[in-house]
């Protein structure tokens, strides 16, 4: 919301001489903070208003004009492009030593010939606005050479002041000059018109007003409401023979002072009361409208209008419109249309101030994609009790500049008549609240001003405060008036003294838990964590976004490794050639009907390169697949306890690579990873990458807690060792002959290791030999050969069965 | 008898004489050549003595070989102590160059914003606080309407939320967490929150549609607005360092009554005596939670008040570590990642 410093010293005269940047730092402090502050007059101070006394063709160029310029210390030749510039106008004129706000000096110059001494400026070279389609007419009584900072008014600063949602009544110079007052409310002044005289004045007043919830008749026209679910009220005033025309001076000067472009009189006074009270108006020129009658309905399916942008909009049933006799003539509450806009020909006009329904507004400003200064307001809420005073300003101040006279009655459809709340307040509540005390009569102190109506409650230390109607939107609770009651005391007027507290009820997460172990345990390993956005492309996710921020990012990934591939691809093209990355994320599965999708936490990582860092006694070795198993089995471990395995895996697709994948298996026997090398084809990898090592891990979102250390004795008697080379035919896995190990060998046996395998020389085709190391043990006592021996000999017959034989048997 | 004992003085001669031979040893070659003398493996005369020993009466083998490995061992110990302080070593070339770098080990470590919330969370379980977690995919209930954010209203715009199937959306804050574990738990309640958000923001230095969070919530009876101030001065504080206040500007969230933006500030004077400040840091979110929000999750808003907190983990981080672009946290480049190492 732009603030004109002048226009709300205007609204509150106890901010007379206040200074700007005290006066941003007390919104700050209130809840608004300033954005910018903007003095107008900054960058134009050089410039003059100037009147053209004559436009010549130039002789060399046909685009451009030679002007005869009174720039107030006699007369100037000025060269200008501008298709706009007549005869007798007054413009901005740079005089030769002025300085423009984008910093070029105008000097004096020829062009194509003639002599140029100055420039006349459009509101884009002055940095006042954004037209640019010619010069910057300027309407009304001046003198050649009067500074452009006084004729404009442009004495005044700009406060860009950014109101939270909840505060409408704050997007008018009017509700801000309330927070801001030292006595709030009461010290505020009516608005003062220009010009305007005791019978337009008296005209207005004495307006009478006929009201009725569905159709109301008068002055030659006939107000229906048909929708009062979203318009619980809508007043309307005709006034006719205005001459539509430029606005004064100081109505311009407001309007170009918060940023809006003047326009006409009449559309001029509408918008000057919406800034100033925060009430958005429409006027329709009224011959323009079929058979002098308007309807508030919804629009019909499929019905068009030209909005005043010159858009053709395509209303929907959802969309509330302002029609005539035959057609929409304005989307309620957001923009008004072509056909029936207020024009030079207008000499009727329909003046509409209505109340619409935030919700449906804010539903159509989005499926038309047009936000306007009406929308903005209406979709946070106008108040509801400032109808009439709202309707009657503009009509004064159209009398006051463009004449014509009001035809009672208003108009006044709608049955809601606004109630005001009554919210009881405990000063016990608001210290339960807030932690100190107050007494009444300080929280009367602090409320009355915003205009809250306070009496005393019913109960003791209780207030009864009224809510005022521009308040109605944030306030209606006991709370809601706490806040204000914490706000106008000021936030940093509360100590911050630590009291005691009680423990909580809710145990720390296990999952959180789970993860802080597990990254642990792979930084320990040497791997970093990464961290990537869950977003995928289609090949990558099932879970689709209705609003993607682009066609790459439209679904949720399903798995973690393609994007940390790509990551580790990233890694490889910047040259780092040992790259070791996990990371620890949410997946996304399509979920029933109805139900969310299904998040389920995965763990993924990824190696590249040497599995040590270089050093001078040798190359270090890549990682390899006995790396990764190893790895992925001590972290698995660690999350599901002793009896995780890892094992060839069932079904092996891209990016795994086939002859490397395994597959992880709880000791519940739930398949919850694969591990290997992969291949992805998608990725561009340089010439010498090496193998990629990676793994994928579903994580368990409630992990069991571990089972509790418990102390084994340790042997106090010496183990036996027993190392057996077998030759395992082509087809057996180590993995079974160590099941089968530990099946057969009965209680004594303690460890099983591989020590060993050869391949080659000496063996059947295709067969290898495996060094096992059985490790016997007994808690109590020293074994004897024979114990051994007999174990021993109970696994070869096993494994003979199997076809697995003792090398050199 | 006799043979031991004369043994044993001519030992403890031979150990007076090597002890003075190693004094008087001028370089390593001189050392050396000490050592050889005495310690040689072939005509050394300690090693004659040991290996004498074989011929010996066995009774008296022990006595005389414990005493000779005892010279042995002081003179070794005598020649070790001379090469060392006399950094003899470094003039002459030794066989190995001590100087070459050990075996070094890959080092790893978290990823930057975990580190920068275990610090957060660290110091909240000081101040009592547990972790809580929720689903990223929540409905509308839980990320707006249970937060006493009305669909229709324009605070439920102010996060620009990216929406999954019907009535299903990404969280476009933590706080849906707040009503879970309030649904879950009853008062007292203290706990914290991290986790991912999503938002429909396009990246940029400061922007990237999905971002970490860290909520927290207090539910408790007596829970006051001083106590909201105190505990999020104390953290900031502890986190921050000595010198650090902050400071509230009234705010507006549907789901917290009365509202606060928290700024930090911290003021200290360096070691060389400047004086440093960071001026007034906006740093998170933060109010009473509002009784329609209590209500909601079906907690007596009457006896029970709360407060809640909201803050970026990649915000404090690009911070207080210099980072100048949020979008550095996410290439995941090693070299960006390493120097935030083990810490």
């Amino acid at each position: 919301m732009n603030i004109s410093l002048r226009w709300l010293q205007e609204v509150a005269p106890e901010l007379e001489g206040a200074d700007p940047d005290a006066l941003a730092g007390r919104l700050a402090a209130l809840g608004f903070p300033v954005e910018s502050l903007q003095s107008l007059a900054e960058g134009v101070r050089d410039i003059v208003v100037g009147q053209v006394l004559e436009v010549t063709p130039h002789p060399n160029a046909d685009r451009l004009r030679v002007c005869r310029v009174d720039g107030g210390h006699g007369e100037v030749q000025v060269v200008c492009g501008a298709p706009n510039v007549v005869a007798g106008g007054w413009y901005p004129l740079a005089p030769v030593g002025a300085v423009l706000p984008d910093g070029m000096e105008i000097r004096k110059a020829k062009l194509r010939g003639e002599v140029s001494e100055g420039m006349l400026c459009s509101e884009r070279e002055l940095q006042l606005g954004r037209d640019q389609g010619g010069l910057m007419t300027l309407q009304g009584a001046f003198k050649p050479g009067q500074p452009l900072t006084e004729a404009l008014g442009l004495d005044d600063v700009r406060l860009e002041v950014e109101v939270t949602s909840n505060r409408p009544d704050l997007l008018s110079h009017r509700g801000v000059a309330r927070e801001l007052a030292p006595s709030g409310d009461a010290g505020l002044r009516e608005t003062v018109i220009p010009g305007e005289s005791a019978a337009h004045r008296q005209a207005v007043d004495l307006l009478d007003r006929v009201s009725d919830p569905r159709e109301v008749r008068g002055a030659g026209v006939t107000l229906r409401l048909e929708d009062d679910s979203r318009c619980p009220r809508y007043l309307g005033l005709v006034i006719r023979g205005v001459q539509v025309g430029p606005s004064p001076l100081w109505l311009q000067n407001r309007l170009r002072a918060v940023g809006a472009r003047p326009i006409n009189n009449v559309v001029d006074a509408t918008n000057f009361v919406l800034f100033q009270v925060g009430q958005p108006l429409h006027a329709f020129d009224l011959n323009q409208l079929a058979q002098q009658t308007i309807v508030i309905r919804r629009a019909k399916a499929g019905e068009t209008m030209r909005t005043l942008d010159g858009i053709d909009r395509v209303l929907t049933p959802e969309m509330l419109a302002i029609c005539d006799g035959a057609r929409p003539a304005a989307v309620a509450g957001v923009m008004g249309g072509e056909e029936a806009e207020v024009s030079g020909q207008t000499t009727d006009v329909f003046l509409e101030c209505a109340l619409f329904r935030p919700g449906p507004i804010r539903a159509t400003r989005k499926a038309l994609g047009l936000s306007t200064d009406a929308s903005y307001r209406f979709e946070r809420g106008v108040d509801p009790e400032g109808l009439e005073d709202a309707l009657r300003l503009a009509a004064r101040i159209i009398l006051a500049t463009a004449g014509g006279e009001v035809v009672g009655p208003i108009l006044d459809a709608g049955a809601d008549r606004f109630a005001r709340t009554s919210v009881t307040l405990r000063a016990a509540r608001v210290q339960k609240v807030l932690g100190i005390p107050f007494a009444p009569s300080a929280l009367a102190e602090l409320l009355g001003p915003l205009g809250f109506q306070i009496a005393a409650g019913a109960l003791e230390e209780t207030l009864q405060v009224e809510v005022p109607g521009y308040r109605s939107y944030d306030v209606s609770r006991e709370v809601d008036l706490i806040e204000e009651v914490a706000r106008r005391h000021g936030y940093d007027a509360f100590p911050e003294t630590l009291g005691a507290f009680r423990p909580g009820s809710v145990p720390d997460d296990p999952f959180l838990q789970l993860e802080d172990r597990i990254r642990d345990h792979l930084v320990a390993e040497g791997l970093f964590e990464a961290q990537t956005p869950a977003f995928a492309g289609e090949a990558e996710g099932e879970v689709a976004l209705q609003n993607p921020i682009s066609t790459e990012e439209g679904f949720l990934r399903r798995e973690l490794l393609p994007a940390l591939l790509r990551r580790l691809s990233y890694n490889l093209a910047r040259g780092n050639r040992d790259v070791r990355l996990f990371e620890i994320g949410t997946t996304f599965t399509r979920g029933e009907a109805g139900q969310p999708p299904v998040e389920v936490p995965h763990l993924a990582l990824v190696l590249h390169g040497a599995r040590m860092p270089a050093h001078w006694t040798g190359e270090a070795a890549a990682w390899d697949l006995w790396d990764i198993k190893g790895l992925l089995l001590r972290l698995a471990v660690g999350i599901w306890g002793e009896g995780c395995v890892l094992r060839p895996a069932v079904s092996v697709t891209p990016p795994w690579a086939p002859d490397t994948c395994v597959e992880l298996v709880t000791p519940a026997g739930v398949v919850v990873g694969k591990v290997g090398s992969l291949r992805p084809q998608s990725l561009d990898l340089p010439p010498w990458a090496r193998t990629l090592w990676g793994a994928e891990v579903i994580l368990p979102e409630n992990p069991e807690p571990l089972t509790p250390m418990r102390y084994r004795a340790v042997p106090r008697h010496p183990g036996v060792d027993r190392d057996l080379a077998l030759i395992l035919p082509p087809g057996i896995w180590s993995e079974g002959v160590v099941q089968r190990i530990w099946s057969e060998a009965g209680p004594l046996l303690a460890v099983v290791e591989i020590f060993d395998q050869y391949q080659g020389k000496g063996l059947p085709d295709g067969a290898r030999s495996v060094g096992f190391r059985l490790r016997f043990q007994a808690e109590e006592r020293t074994l004897t050969e024979a114990e051994v021996e007999a174990s021993v000999a109970a696994v070869l017959r096993k494994l003979d069965e199997d076809g697995i034989r003792l090398r050199g048997s | 008898m006799t043979q031991d004992g004369s043994l044993h003085e001519a030992l403890k001669a031979l150990e007076e004489e090597a002890l003075a031979a190693v004094a008087a040893a001028t370089d390593t070659a001189g050392l050396e050549s000490v050592r050889i003398t005495y310690l040689g493996r072939k005509d050394g005369r300690i090693s004659q003595i040991l290996r004498g020993l074989g011929q010996m009466d066995p009774a008296d083998r022990p006595a005389v070989g414990a005493e000779a490995n005892r010279v042995r061992d002081r003179l070794v110990e005598a020649l070790d102590a001379r090469e060392g302080k006399n950094d003899v070593g470094a003039a002459a070339a030794p066989s190995l160059d001590l100087s070459l770098p050990g075996r070094d080990r890959w080092q790893g470590g978290r990823h930057p914003i975990t580190q920068v919330i275990d610090e957060l969370v660290d110091i909240f379980r000081g101040l009592g606080f547990t972790r809580a977690r929720g689903p990223e995919a929540e409905s509308e209930w839980y990320n707006f309407e249970a937060l006493n954010t009305p669909l229709d209203h324009p605070a439920a715009d102010a996060q620009d939320t990216l929406y999954l199937k019907e009535g299903f959306l990404l969280r476009s804050h933590t706080s849906p967490v707040q009503v879970r574990v309030m649904e879950g738990y009853k008062p007292p309640i203290r706990i914290l929150a991290p986790g991912v958000v999503y938002r429909r923001d396009a990246y940029d230095a400061t922007h990237t549609p999905a971002f970490m969070q860290l909520e927290g919530l207090v539910v408790d009876e007596g829970i006051t607005f001083v106590d909201l101030k105190a505990t999020l001065a104390e953290f900031a504080r502890r986190y921050w360092g000595p010198g650090t206040s902050i400071r509230f500007r009234p705010s507006f969230f549907p789901f917290t009554e009365p509202s606060a933006e928290v700024d930090v500030r911290r003021v200290w004077t360096g070691s060389d005596g400047t004086e440093h400040d960071t001026g007034w840091i906006e740093i998170m979110g933060a109010g009473m939670v509002d009784p329609a929000v209590l209500d909601a999750a079906g907690i007596d808003s009457e006896r029970y008040t709360g407060f809640a907190f909201g803050m970026g983990p990649g915000r404090i981080g690009l911070l207080k570590y210099g980072v100048p672009d949020l979008r550095l946290f996410f290439e995941n480049d090693i070299r960006f990642l390493e120097q935030f190492g083990q810490r």
